[in-house]
């Protein structure tokens, strides 16, 4: 399907380049919606590869969406800049060159960021190339003229965001366990990971005045007291779990459950041989949705641009939100103490994600990219979810993005790998978030 | 010269080194007609995924089974059926397998072994089979040797027929009734999702749990779990020796187990019953335990053992496959799931009589050989040290990071998504592990030179299995491998006259006829050489029951005591060398097994109430690596300080005790019968800082003692007042604090000695690390007395000397002031001449002596009447390594730029400086390596000067290593030349000495000790010093021969005190109880 779509993308600018040599006047390049679709797909795809945690992917979203936002926001009546809007964004330079296609710029400087925050940039820079060659031979002024403007703004919005503070927490000290403490977190089977990003709260959001703005309701108490509220809860889950094990992989909820794993890296050890099972991470399911949205309301570049921008910053500033409180209350996963104290040979559903568990992330960030969608498209915007199919997941249909949201929320429940407490105070979160930022930030009039 | 010429010169020079190395020459299967071979056939039902062991291959053993003193050899298939060929001499051999119908019927085969069952004289072969997995059927056949060239399957009869996941066998009499019995190795097959915790190894389970089958005559009986023999579903079986490891006359058991689980170390208890005690004879163990073999290698009479792990030599190897598990992990698996020490790279474990093994792979120089299979000891060369062949390889090697992270998910998502299966096209995809097989000659002092370039043709085969036997009855021991998808290969030795042997084969009794479990003493020239006999070696294998002695130019052996099974024993004298000689009882006597041990000559006895010492150092949870993570080892480990004096003027010795951070330091009063803890109220309100080194003397001239203690740990920074040093003084009956000069540095040492002789005591405060910026050094201070208040000497200012960790007054020019030496880690010590009070540094010129320097201490060792001094370092036992011509590198820089600076050591391998941290490890640091370098493969085998930029590495501090050996500078009067230790004392760092006259012979000695775990898990624990006391030059005695008990424990500090009359040792660790022993004083 996409490999389609970029086929057919680049016969278009091949007509246009056969056409351009008749001596003809050179025509404008045309930007489609696709080609945005196809961009940041390129990054969903290059991200997979190189294995950016979730929280990390978040932020490479947002930021080529930003520059790719701005530039084509500068020509819209309708739509209004971020400069001040957020945090420490002072806007990008104008062009006076009448020569740029800003929506050619925009897509330019898309791919350029993208390019700087992953790691395999051989595959960007290939997609990149490409188009390049069919875009220089279409009209090779707009292209050189549109080119040289969006490389510009793309290295103004890098010197922006290399103020995030990203490159200071790679150094800070990595997560202590701390194992005489039985309500802490520790690593989990079976690759025993390190806690990751447990300093992504001292990243800067785009929105939120700090990552604790929306600090949740801490969780139940710890207690294996069999009465206790954090108890029940763990029995909730042990339950749950044998209960649809029972009913066997086609029962809805393992359905539910794997449909929504979007865990980056899930490793899978047999004797010496290992490998991993990669996927899309949770705020990259919640760009695909997005994708599905702004194309069944048939949306146009700027649009298009529009909701992956806003979606993605609230997604971006989500996780910074989450992995605030994860590193905070620090709670132990249900596969630790399922383990220690009811079986020790139960293995969750899903694999346990290497990072402590309250909040769940994708309550937080289905909420948040929920409310936001919601904000944009309206409610009871029903959409075909095949965000999962190249990773062999079948289609689910959704009513709204709230109902999509409550189910990624609940799927982690079945899935083995948190409690009710931070599925539920975690959605609130999530959606209080997201209405944040529809009410806060001002980019579409209307 | 004719360029014709040169070219065929060249083909003529590289053939030759091609096929033929110095010592052996390899003989395939069209010289040999050993056709055999164990294909594997990968289907999408059965391959590496499907089954763990997938590439383990089959078994070999060696062993006359016609009686015509040619050892024949039986090989088994995995999935092809087994051969049994007849060696005609010359090293030819004929297939007699469908004669002999011993092709087996089971589906999956694995080792294979030789072995008089049923006691009638003849080899019986006995063959392993996996059974029960994959369809896989069967069962273990035991092929009795009818004598005729024909054999019977008969373990259903003698209830062998085993249908489990076995892996060996070998054969001992364990509970010396005459006759064999079995111990039979399974493996698991646990899908290794999970640890699951250490006790699964309690719970029984069929399939995969050992086994020891007693033989009843006609029948062998399970005893497995009455023998206290483990059996659960965690034992990944893959290594097996017998030896009497403790010499006590009963064959004991080591038992190597891949992955998590502990490799077993089984002690018979003499009663048909054993108790496995790995933790109290291992300090740590190798991770993926493989093969393994035992060989007494420093000529002391007593067992020693390899055990194979899997850690590559080569970088590219290296660097792009899974490695050691990070120290959290570890730290997990460890104090969690209740696993011992385990790490990924060979082991070598020295003997050491009544006490524990010293673990020496790396300072012995067989720590990595990369997939390793079987390990053979042999004196190959005949020159009476012990040689070690080591086969090695692997088919596909799965732990390729880059298949892992990359490769695997496209190529296997699909196929697992369907078929719950890998195909083949995925499999093609992980990169080829065939590695030349590894040889290493014995060099006599603990250390092996890698000879395989030069021994043997370097191969490029999968080699698994392998066995010795003098094939061609030239003397010398010749090696058979059996190879995956290939042909065996024998290795024809080809020392011949070269220098002598002698070779012994044993006719004992009816039911053990080839004697297993006879043990040799053998003397010549004055060495010592020892063997026992036990055929079930190195891996799925067993060799020619003969005992093979190298003799080196000696024409005969003084004498040889052979030890029976039974415990008798008788003397031969002198024996011709070169001749194989067939041994039968003879006037034999009882052997007394107790003159074997040491002789008793204690001079420390354990106090066992410890002079109610409950002192329990506990270390602080902060671990550096998780701030630093580049840190070659922590410095927040190097507590506690210990320190003793009479600190409430009763004139007995009293004893102070630093605390960790947030742990209180403890005072210990001396009574008249015990010591008692006191409490202080000015600890109290210090214990949030770490205690590292104090320091006792009279600082404010009141003629009591006080204490000056030196704060660091490594956690605190900038101007935290936890990094304050201390002084308390003694006023009234109690402790109290009093002000110092405000110096904000990890301390390590506090030197105090009136420098300028004014009649009050200065000080020397040494300072070790930045926190935050390892690498960088911090000021170290004079401080000078002025009538009980320091301030910082205006005459001797504050300097960056290094890294430093200890220091030490002592005359060095007789002008009857002290100097001053102080030596730390990434320097040279460095000397202070004192010059009525003003310190001067002095140039030396001993060579660059630049090492991890740890402790010093004046001592008269070549008895000179000058004082020499003894430096403790790192040793030579970890990854570190360190040369004048190959020095140890640390470059520290702020690499990407983000305000913190990175420590990245450098050691040399092939003249190239590789990092010793592996590429995920340095990513994580600087991120933008992972765009430099896209995958694994690209950055395995890459130089530091490739990994950086030129102009970066030359902005960068450079600090180096020369020298890693602890030693002496012995002092010549006007200069001071370095002559290290000898290898025994270079297992671990020394951290500590104490000089005292310990053997009450009017001379003083010095007891050396250390150990330290503050390492990654790439280095392994370096826990293999049990301590040493040092009389002089030449006489060194290891501590566990006189009492002490070191080994496993990190040692800080020793203190000698009187106490009721009677003098004692103070033992003070890291993380654990102080030890007090009593000086025996003999007269």
């Amino acid at each position: 399907m996409r490999k389609m779509m970029m086929r057919f993308g680049s016969f278009t600018a091949l007509c246009l380049a056969v056409l351009s040599s008749c001596s003809e006047p050179p025509q404008p390049i045309s930007i489609s919606p696709d080609d945005f679709h196809n961009s940041v797909d390129q990054v969903t795809e290059v991200m997979i590869h190189d294995i950016f945690s979730p929280p990390v992917a978040s932020r490479i979203y947002a930021y080529p969406n930003v520059a790719a936002y701005e530039i084509l926001a500068s020509q819209s009546e309708e739509f209004n800049s971020l400069a001040g809007q957020v945090r420490d964004f002072k806007g990008i330079p104008t062009t006076s060159d009448l020569q740029v296609n800003h929506e050619l710029a925009a897509l330019i400087a898309h791919m350029d960021v993208s390019k700087r925050l992953i790691f395999s940039e051989d595959r960007i820079e290939s997609y990149q190339d490409s188009l390049y060659g069919v875009w220089s031979k279409a009209n090779e002024a707009e292209f050189e003229a549109s080119k040289k403007y969006g490389l510009e703004v793309a290295e103004h919005i890098a010197a922006w965001l290399d103020g995030d503070n990203y490159k200071q927490t790679r150094t800070m000290p990595k997560f202590t366990v701390q194992t005489d403490d039985p309500s802490r977190w520790q690593p989990t089977p079976p690759a025993y990971m390190d806690g990751i990003e447990p300093h992504w709260n001292k990243i800067r959001p785009f929105l939120l005045d700090s990552a604790s703005q929306f600090k949740p309701l801490p969780p139940p108490p710890y207690s294996m007291d069999k009465g206790s509220d954090f108890y029940k809860e763990l029995e909730e889950v042990y339950a749950v779990s044998q209960e649809i094990t029972k009913n066997g992989d086609d029962s809805e909820e393992i359905q539910i459950a794997q449909f929504w794993d979007c865990n980056p890296y899930v490793s899978v050890t047999r004797g010496h041989l290992m490998f991993a099972t990669k996927k899309i991470t949770p705020g990259a399911h919640w760009i695909g949705i997005s994708k599905i949205a702004s194309r069944k309301a048939d949306y146009d570049v700027m649009n298009t641009v529009y909701t992956y921008t806003h979606t993605s910053m609230a997604i971006a500033d989500a996780f910074i939100s989450c992995w605030d409180e994860k590193y905070r209350s620090n709670l132990v996963r249900p596969e630790t103490l399922i383990n220690e104290h009811m079986d020790d040979s139960w293995q969750p559903i899903l694999q346990t994600p290497p990072f402590p568990e309250y909040v769940s992330g994708h309550s937080v960030v289905s909420g948040a990219a929920s409310e936001v969608l919601t904000g944009i498209f309206g409610d009871n915007f029903s959409f075909n979810d095949n965000t999962e199919v190249p990773y062999g997941l079948p289609i689910r249909n959704f009513k709204s993005f709230r109902l999509a949201a409550e189910e990624a929320a609940v799927s982690r429940l079945y899935g083995g790998i948190h409690y009710r407490a931070a599925i539920d105070n975690g959605l609130d979160q999530g959606k209080a978030l997201g209405q944040h930022f529809l009410n806060t930030l001002e980019m579409r009039n209307n | 010269m004719n360029r014709g010429l040169v070219l065929l010169l060249s083909f003529l020079l590289l053939a030759s080194c091609k096929e033929k190395g110095i010592l052996f020459d390899s003989l395939e299967a069209d010289e040999t007609g050993l056709a055999f071979e164990n294909t594997i056939t990968e289907t999408d039902d059965l391959n590496i995924i499907d089954y763990l062991y997938f590439y383990n291959g089959g078994g070999v053993a060696v062993g006359d089974i016609n009686n015509d003193d040619l050892p024949d050899v039986f090989l088994s298939g995995n999935q092809v059926s087994n051969k049994l060929y007849l060696n005609k001499g010359n090293f030819q051999f004929k297939d007699i397998t469908d004669q002999a119908g011993v092709s087996g019927s089971s589906t999956w085969n694995t080792g294979a072994v030789m072995g008089d069952v049923n006691g009638d004289g003849l080899l019986d072969i006995y063959v392993c089979a996996v059974v029960g997995i994959l369809g896989f059927d069967g069962h273990n056949e035991l092929f009795i040797n009818n004598g005729d060239g024909t054999f019977t399957e008969r373990s259903a009869e003698y209830g062998l027929d085993h249908d489990s996941y076995s892996s060996n066998a070998a054969f001992l009499d364990y509970d010396l009734d005459g006759d064999l019995d079995i111990y039979l190795l399974n493996h698991a097959v646990h899908t290794q999702e999970s640890f699951g915790k250490a006790e699964l190894r309690f719970k029984r389970n069929y399939e995969t749990g050992d086994k020891l089958l007693r033989n009843d005559g006609d029948h062998f009986t399970d005893v497995s779990e009455e023998a206290g023999i483990f059996g659960g579903v965690n034992s990944y079986g893959l290594g097996l020796a017998v030896s009497d490891f403790n010499q006590d006359g009963w064959p004991d058991l080591y038992v190597g187990n891949d992955f998590h689980e502990d490799d077993y170390y089984y002690l018979n208890n003499q009663d048909g019953t054993f108790s496995e005690q790995m933790r109290d004879y291992f300090g740590h163990t190798s991770r993926f335990s493989m093969g393994n073999d035992v060989a007494d290698i420093n000529h002391d009479g007593w067992p020693d053992l390899i055990s194979l792990d899997m850690l590559p030599e080569d970088e590219k190897v290296l660097k792009a496959s899974e490695g050691d598990d990070n120290f959290q992990i570890l730290k997990l698996r460890t104090e969690q799931y209740g696993y011992h020490f385990q790490y990924t790279r060979n082991m070598l474990f020295l003997n050491q009589p009544g006490y524990d093994y010293a673990e020496t792979a790396p300072l012995s120089g067989v720590a990595a050989t990369d997939w390793s299979w079987s390990a053979l000891f042999a004196d190959f060369d005949q020159d009476t040290e012990q040689d070690l062949f080591i086969s090695n390889g692997i088919a596909k090697r799965p732990n390729d990071l880059d298949y892992i992270k990359f490769v695997s998910n496209e190529q296997i998502q699909k196929k697992m998504e369907s078929t719950r299966l890998m195909d083949k096209e995925a499999l093609e995809l992980m990169p080829s592990g065939k590695v030349p097989n590894y040889i290493f000659k014995g060099m006599g002092d603990i250390t092996f030179s890698d000879e395989s370039e030069r021994w043997m043709k370097q191969d490029s085969l999968i080699s698994g299995a392998s066995a010795l036997a003098d094939f061609d009855g030239d003397g010398d021991m010749d090696i058979i491998t059996q190879n995956l998808n290939s042909t065996p290969i024998i290795y024809k030795n080809k020392t011949n006259e070269k220098a002598n042997y002698l070779q012994l084969a044993f006719t004992y009794t009816d039911k053990n006829r080839f004697g297993i479990g006879t043990k040799v003493f053998l003397y010549h020239n004055g060495k010592q050489q020892y063997k026992e006999l036990y055929t079930v070696r190195g891996f799925q294998a067993s060799s020619e029951p003969v005992l093979h002695f190298g003799l080196g130019t000696a024409p005969k052996v003084d004498s040889l005591k052979i030890i029976w099974p039974n415990g008798t024993y008788q003397t031969l004298s002198n024996v011709d060398a070169n001749q194989k000689l067939i041994v039968e009882m003879q006037k034999t006597q009882p052997f007394d097994y107790a003159s074997l041990l040491p002789p008793n000559n204690n001079l420390f006895e354990k106090v066992e109430n410890n002079l109610y010492l409950d002192f329990v150092h506990k270390e602080d949870s902060y671990i550096d690596f998780h701030r630093e993570k580049l840190m070659p080892y922590l410095v927040s480990d190097r507590g506690p300080a210990t320190v003793m004096g009479d600190f409430n003027g009763d004139g007995k010795k009293d004893i102070f005790f630093g605390g960790s951070k947030f742990e209180q330091a403890q005072l210990y009063l001396q009574s008249d019968t015990s010591f008692v803890a006191s409490p202080v109220a000015s600890f109290e309100n210090n214990k949030i800082t770490e205690d590292v080194v104090a320091a006792m003397g009279d600082f404010n001239n009141d003629a009591k003692d006080d204490i000056f203690v030196g704060t660091g740990g490594g956690d605190f920074s900038n101007q935290a007042p936890a990094l304050l040093d201390l002084l308390y003084t003694q006023t009234d009956s109690t402790l109290t604090k009093t002000v110092l000069p405000e110096i904000f540095e990890n301390t390590s040492v506090i030197a105090p000695y009136d420098y300028d002789s004014d009649g009050d005591l200065d000080v020397f405060v040494g300072n070790q690390s930045v926190t935050g910026n390892f690498g960088a050094v911090p000021e170290s201070y004079f401080l000078k007395n002025e009538a009980g208040t320091f301030q910082i000497d205006p005459v001797n200012p504050a300097t960056t000397l290094g890294m430093v960790t200890d220091a030490i007054w002592v005359d060095l020019n007789g002008d009857q002031s002290k100097d001053l030496v102080v030596i730390g880690e990434w320097m040279a010590p460095i000397f202070f001449l004192n010059e009525n009070g003003t310190l001067t540094q002095k140039k030396m010129t001993f060579g660059d002596l630049h090492g991890l320097w740890q402790a010093i201490t004046a001592f008269d060792m070549d008895g000179d009447g000058d004082n020499d001094l003894l430096l403790g370092n790192w040793g030579d036992n970890s990854k570190f390594s360190a040369s004048d011509k190959a020095p140890m590198r640390m470059y520290v820089n702020d690499f990407d730029k983000n305000g913190q600076t990175e420590p990245i050591v450098c050691t040399q391998k092939n003249g190239a400086y590789y990092p010793l941290e592996d590429f995920d490890e340095l990513a994580s640091q600087m991120v933008f390596l992972k765009k430099k370098f896209p995958d694994h493969k690209s950055f395995a085998g890459k130089s530091i000067e490739k990994i950086f930029e030129k102009a970066v590495l030359e902005e960068s501090q450079l600090l180096e290593v020369h020298n890693l050996r602890s030693g002496y500078l012995r002092n010549d009067g006007e200069s001071f030349e370095f002559v290290p230790f000898n290898n025994t004392l270079q297992v671990a760092p020394i951290l500590s000495f104490c000089t005292f006259d310990f053997d009450n012979d009017g001379q003083e000695e010095v007891v050396a000790a250390g150990n330290y775990f503050g390492v990654k898990p790439y280095h392994g624990r370096l826990d293999s010093f049990s301590g040493t006391l040092i009389k002089n030059e030449s006489n060194m005695i290891p501590g566990h021969l006189l009492g002490l008990d070191l080994g496993q424990k990190s040692v800080r500090h020793m203190n000698v005190f009187e106490h009721q009359g009677a003098t004692y040792l103070l033992v003070t660790f890291n993380n654990e109880k102080v030890q007090v022993y009593l000086i025996k004083k003999p007269q």
